[in-house]
């Protein structure tokens, strides 16, 4: 698998704990699983696969992560119908899903979010 | 004189919500009989079922999230159900698939007894529909029930699937 392919496979991986860890220490979110039966007892292994998922990204697009994460909350977005969805600007038609998400790790040229094509 | 019951009609809002849920029922995949023995061979298959059928993008990175969800605490409930679920920016719209196991399946559940009865719920970060939980909820609320149960465990097709959870529907 291409390096950037997989970088941005570890930083969506990231994003994904980082919303469940979120999700699991508020308390309306997860104050609702736990009415509905559900057990959420091992938040300590969250935080322990999120230092060994981030050990795996380069610090070069962590840093970039926690920064965007920091501004927007969400730092990698999808991106629908050529639409970024984190402050959707049309993008341009030279950014081609397939060729260049193998290639390199695109960014919206207009927030800066990492993009996730669907 | 005999107390009159006074039946209230259902909100316009209560009205769209049953029938985002009724949609997302509809929308479900089914797997009768599932290959898996073991907790995590049962999140393979559903995910890869979910992927088949073009309702995740990448396979792995929601079987990840599963699998994570499933270590902060096991989701099975009890009672022979167990409902994976949580969410993954490799999901465009929420899926929810539904899946049997007739032999059981050791699942780590709450009362330890085998799960017959899947509910696998994967969703985006933020969907647009907000209709996550309350999928969640109406599937707790519904396999509560044993007569519910049984019919699960009996039946063929979605329809019949969207007819438990949903019996007023058209």
């Amino acid at each position: 698998m291409p390096n950037s392919k997989r970088t941005l496979r570890l930083l969506v991986a990231l994003q994904d704990l980082d919303l469940m860890i979120r999700e699991a220490h508020d308390p309306e979110a997860s104050g609702e699983e736990k009415n509905l039966g559900f057990s959420l007892k091992n938040l300590e292994t969250l935080q322990t696969a999120r230092a060994k998922l981030a050990e795996q990204i380069g610090p070069r697009w962590l840093s970039l992560y926690e920064r965007i994460s920091k501004r927007y909350g969400r730092a990698v977005v999808p991106v629908e119908g050529r639409v970024c969805l984190g402050c959707f600007v049309t993008l341009p038609t030279s950014m081609a899903p397939k060729k260049l998400e193998d290639s390199e790790i695109q960014l919206c040229e207009n927030c800066g979010r990492i993009l996730y094509w669907l | 004189m005999s107390p009159t019951a006074t039946v209230l009609p259902m909100s316009t809002l209560t009205i769209m919500k049953e029938a985002k849920l009724a949609a997302c029922f509809g929308a479900a995949l089914f797997v009768p009989e599932l290959k898996a023995t073991a907790k995590h061979q049962v999140l393979e298959e559903m995910v890869d079922h979910l992927f088949q059928n073009g309702r995740v993008k990448d396979k792995a990175l929601v079987l990840e999230m599963i699998s994570r969800r499933e270590n902060l605490g096991s989701t099975g409930i009890g009672k022979g159900i167990a409902i994976p679920h949580g969410r993954s920016l490799a999901a465009p719209e929420l899926s929810l698939v539904f899946a049997r196991s007739v032999g059981g399946v050791d699942y780590d559940s709450l009362d330890r007894q085998p799960v017959h009865l899947f509910f696998m719920i994967v969703a985006p970060p933020q969907e647009r529909t907000n209709i996550y939980l309350p999928v969640l909820g109406k599937i707790v609320e519904k396999v509560k029930e044993s007569r519910v149960r049984s019919k699960l465990m009996k039946l063929d097709n979605l329809d019949e699937l969207k007819k438990v959870f949903f019996p007023d529907a058209q």
